[in-house]
């Protein structure tokens, strides 16, 4: 399993409520004490530029609202994609959603950088499982 | 006989049937009349044509030629051919491809021609009203669109959320630590209704005909403010209302509400939450047979780029945390439905107003 100290989950969600939530529950997932969240998508990709060098040695796994106002989650998602190639490894990003539309998993599948489109509320236990995923497909390639 | 006053136009490349025909006609319709095809088409260019006769048989263009021409830029008339027997053929042609409502035949009869005028005016009328419902429909289905995407979201987010704070409660050993949850569900549950409300409010707005009524505004502002008591943020706001009224204005006080209560609490719920000192003030200026009315603050402010978008429905800025997006669509359809005006005047960092001008029902 990803040793917490190499883990990074950051949160985006415009949902204040959400985020409380989320954060609480990954905690108590014991999962890693690294936990970031941000209110939309501009603050997220500020975030990304100015942290760069650190968050590319970590696994980053990014749990992101699709519907927020202004960016959206597939838009924000386009920022992300033009981070150098380095820092868009450490980068698993799940999309979340209060309904699963088609269109979402379509453009998810086109973005080449959405791991899965999850449906609200959060499960952690899936948080779990796919962290063992990109654990063991990190070992697989070593 | 219809009480609308029907309009004919008559084109026949022989003046003394055109004389004939007016002479008939003048004093039950508005009779226009054409010898050339150009006159024709003058007369279509600058007058509500209904019922357009053409002869047939004419020296530079036939009726069904001349149907033809005018039917794309005046596909409203009925057309009617004037026709001696022999020329059925073609006549017949016309009628099955759809450019000609019905042919008479010349000698013409005065109660056929009475007749067909009639029937043509009704169809005229009832094609306009299924083009209206259709214009009214395709709005309806637009939104109805817009909303059903928005619903998924809007609606279900909130439950999600509970849902989400359930299980967290679930794992939750420290009993002190509910508090918090419930707090967090009665803010997911406000969320929800307050959507809810302002779809009702929406619908009301839209096929509520208006009650008409005498408007008394400083104690329709009190209750007003009243009913937000309860909501998040009323006791971080102060209230300001300046009242200039001294006879009842006569207007739809429902409508009235719906624009009020979501400009107010609008501001409320997006003020400036660093500012100690917040405040929303209503102006209302009763005049002479119209209003003023100002909702005005000291919040945030709305950006340039977000001014022209924030009346589009759902439109949520990204400024804002929280809101449908629905409330400042209502409000400028309700002032609308007022036959009134809306104008916005802000910049970021230096509050909003709100100045609404309505005229007066009679």
């Amino acid at each position: 399993m990803i040793s917490p100290e190499r883990l990074n989950i950051l949160l985006v969600d415009d949902n204040d409520i959400d985020i409380a939530v989320n954060t609480k529950l990954l905690k108590l997932a014991e999962l890693t004490d690294n936990i970031y969240s941000f209110n939309s998508g501009r603050q997220f990709i500020e975030f990304l530029d100015t942290n760069m060098n650190g968050l590319k040695k970590k696994v980053n796994v990014v749990l992101m609202d699709i519907m927020m106002p202004g960016m959206d989650g597939f838009q924000c998602l386009e920022k992300v994609k033009e981070l150098p190639e380095d820092a868009l490894r450490s980068i698993f990003a799940f999309m979340l959603t209060s309904s699963i539309d088609r269109n979402d998993i379509i453009k998810a599948e086109k973005s080449g950088i959405v791991r899965q489109v999850l449906e609200k509320p959060l499960d952690v236990y899936l948080v779990k499982k796919f962290l063992r995923d990109i654990y063991l497909q990190s070992q697989g390639s070593e | 006989m219809s009480d609308h006053l029907i309009s004919i136009l008559y084109l026949d490349d022989e003046e003394q049937n055109l004389v004939s025909f007016r002479a008939l006609f003048r004093r039950d319709y508005q009779v226009f009349t054409a010898i050339t095809a150009s006159e024709a088409v003058e007369v279509l260019n600058n007058h509500e044509v209904h019922v357009v006769f053409s002869d047939q048989k004419m020296p530079d263009l036939s009726g069904v030629e001349f149907f033809e021409l005018i039917q794309p830029d005046f596909p409203d008339p009925i057309r009617i051919l004037l026709t001696g027997y022999a020329d059925i053929e073609a006549v017949i042609d016309a009628i099955n491809k759809g450019q000609v409502y019905r042919y008479l035949t010349k000698p013409w009869d005065e109660n056929e021609l009475r007749i067909t005028i009639e029937n043509a005016f009704d169809l005229y009328n009832s094609r306009k009203q299924v083009s209206a419902k259709q214009t009214e429909l395709e709005k309806a289905y637009a939104e109805l669109e817009k909303f059903v995407y928005s619903a998924s979201h809007d609606l279900r987010a909130p439950l999600l959320s509970i849902k989400g704070i359930i299980n967290l409660a679930r794992q939750e050993n420290d009993p002190n630590k509910f508090r918090e949850y419930f707090n967090m569900i009665d803010v997911s549950i406000n969320r929800l209704d307050a959507f809810v409300q302002n779809i009702i409010h929406y619908y009301q707005n839209e096929k509520h005909e208006g009650n008409h009524g005498s408007v008394w505004f400083e104690s329709l502002l009190n209750e007003i403010i009243g009913s937000l008591k309860y909501t998040e943020g009323a006791d971080r706001v102060q209230f300001r209302i300046k009242v200039n009224q001294d006879r009842p204005f006569h207007s739809d006080e429902l409508r009235l509400r719906i624009i009020l209560s979501n400009l107010l609490s609008n501001a409320m719920k997006f003020r400036d939450p660093s500012k100690p000192d917040a405040w929303v003030q209503v102006e209302v200026h009763v005049d002479n047979k119209r209003c003023t009315l100002n909702v005005s603050d000291n919040g945030p402010g709305i950006t340039p780029e977000d001014q022209p978008r924030v009346f589009d429905m759902f439109f949520r800025s990204q400024h804002n945390q929280g809101g449908t997006g629905i409330g400042l669509y209502i409000v400028k359809e309700a002032v609308e439905k007022l036959n009134g005006r809306i104008s916005l005047h802000s910049t970021r960092g230096n509050g909003t107003s709100f100045v609404i001008e309505l005229p007066e029902k009679e």
